[in-house]
């Protein structure tokens, strides 16, 4: 996964430990290869930064442990797509106060794989909803110019001006 | 710290990026349902020119009845009403990004709506409009001339070509591919080569073609690289009794001509489902009546959706 150019770079090895530091001054461990599906990650590993806690100060305790538990599953060797799509499912059957969490932590993190899957998420919340019930649910504030509520209203005329 | 309701999550001020990768998992309809409604940060996102590059309306058909006179159909109000409103908001939110317009061969434009979309899509290279019932030559000839960028077109075949290829060799001075669904004869054949003779892609699928015109086309257009004639009826003409005969297969004459072209697709298959079809329905594909999508597909790889 990683293609790192340094002479004294060798192969991930799969037991090596990684420790990351949440906001919140909790710590976890995860392992090279999994850390490796972070791209922020991967850098940090390349040029040997990782020796020490990598302090992750955007992200609290609770969501790193999840992000952890996500990049380690995907790590894993000879899961299949299935089994693997229905964990995804189950890992963002979520809340979307977290789902928040997980896309913020994915885009800071860089972990493709978890932002998509995030966002996916997302949209299949926001399908089929009104734009008051997108407002509701995701308790935003309907704050348009007046331009903009210009724009709205004349975008629900029938006929052509 | 707890994490109940989304009073702690600011969902309008998600980066912009995010919000566009949200919605790119968006068909039209979801795209144009609402969420630029919902406030101003989601507004912006739904405006970003990565999710307009394409505006795919191969959803959406008229609810329409056809009719015995010109122009053979009647669209009821309220689905002409429909279209108007999803063109407005779609048009208004790309913001004159659209590069591809795809239309589905059971949406019948007015003359206005043709007018009202091309106007708001300059930047257009590709459109694929299969049926030009209630479009006039004028609409139409407006249109091309607000694309000056125009390189690929999908069309029906039409009486009377030299208008609309005159008016493309004028104003589309990259337009390269050209996808006609429906016979195809000298004249048309003519009108090609004498407007647009640098074409380089042609499709002609599950048509009628007349061999003449085939033999014009593989003689005197020089630029063209791909052919596609699968699953075409062939017609020739010759002396009476017969007016006419169906050629069954690609004589040596005429694939020596092909020789020259990068991709010659043929299909001339009694076993072939497309071509059985094409011969059922004498060259003019009833394609509702098949798979949806099926329409879609070219064997020329650039004129398919």
């Amino acid at each position: 996964m990683s293609s790192s150019s340094s002479s004294s770079s060798s192969p991930p090895c799969p037991k090596k430990m990684i420790t990351l530091k949440s906001s919140d001054g909790e710590t976890f461990e995860i392992e090279e290869i999994a850390a490796l599906q972070s791209k922020t990650l991967e850098n940090m590993i390349d040029e040997n930064c990782a020796s020490t806690p990598i302090p992750l100060p955007n992200v609290k305790g609770k969501i790193l442990a999840k992000v952890v538990e996500f990049c380690t599953k995907h790590a894993e060797a000879g899961a299949d797509a299935e089994t693997l799509r229905a964990w995804d499912a189950e890992f963002v059957g979520v809340e979307h106060a977290i789902v928040f969490d997980y896309i913020l932590a994915a885009n800071f993190l860089e972990i493709p794989t978890l932002l998509d899957l995030a966002c996916e998420s997302v949209a299949e919340m926001i399908k089929g909803k009104t734009p008051d019930e997108i407002r509701k649910f995701f308790n935003i504030n309907n704050a348009f110019s007046p331009e903009e509520e210009e724009d709205v209203r004349r975008q629900n005329q029938w006929a052509f001006e | 710290m707890e994490e109940s309701g989304a009073t702690m999550r600011k969902w309008e001020d998600l980066d912009t990026d995010i919000l566009v990768q949200i919605f790119q998992t968006f068909d039209i309809f979801e795209l144009t349902s609402g969420i630029a409604h919902v406030c101003s940060a989601w507004r912006m996102a739904c405006c970003d020119p990565l999710l307009w590059k394409t505006l795919d309306l191969s959803a959406l058909e008229s609810n329409f009845i056809r009719i015995p006179l010109e122009p053979y159909v009647y669209v009821h109000c309220q689905s002409d009403k429909e279209v108007t409103r999803l063109l407005k908001i779609a048009l208004d939110l790309s913001r004159g990004s659209i590069q591809t317009l795809i239309f589905h061969f059971n949406l019948y434009l007015s003359d206005e709506q043709l007018t009202y979309t091309a106007e708001r899509c300059p930047l257009v290279k590709r459109i694929v409009m299969p049926a030009w019932n209630r479009i006039k030559k004028t609409g139409i000839c407006r249109a091309i001339n607000m694309w000056p960028h125009l390189e690929s077109m999908t069309m029906p075949s039409i009486a009377n070509p030299p208008y609309l290829l005159e008016e493309i060799s004028k104003n589309c001075k990259n337009f390269s591919k050209l996808k006609i669904m429906g016979p195809f004869d000298i004249f048309f054949a003519s009108s090609l080569v004498l407007y647009i003779p640098k074409l380089k892609v042609l499709s002609l699928r599950c048509s009628v073609i007349f061999k003449d015109a085939l033999i014009t086309i593989l003689d005197k257009l020089q630029d063209l690289e791909v052919l596609n004639i699968s699953h075409c009826i062939l017609i020739e003409a010759c002396p009476s009794p017969l007016l006419k005969r169906v050629v069954k297969e690609i004589d040596p004459f005429i694939m020596d001509k092909a020789n020259r072209l990068r991709e010659f697709l043929v299909c001339m298959n009694d076993s072939c489902v497309m071509c059985q079809r094409a011969r059922s329905d004498e060259g003019l594909m009833r394609w509702y009546k098949y798979e949806k999508g099926l329409w879609k597909s070219d064997e020329a790889r650039s004129l398919a959706l």
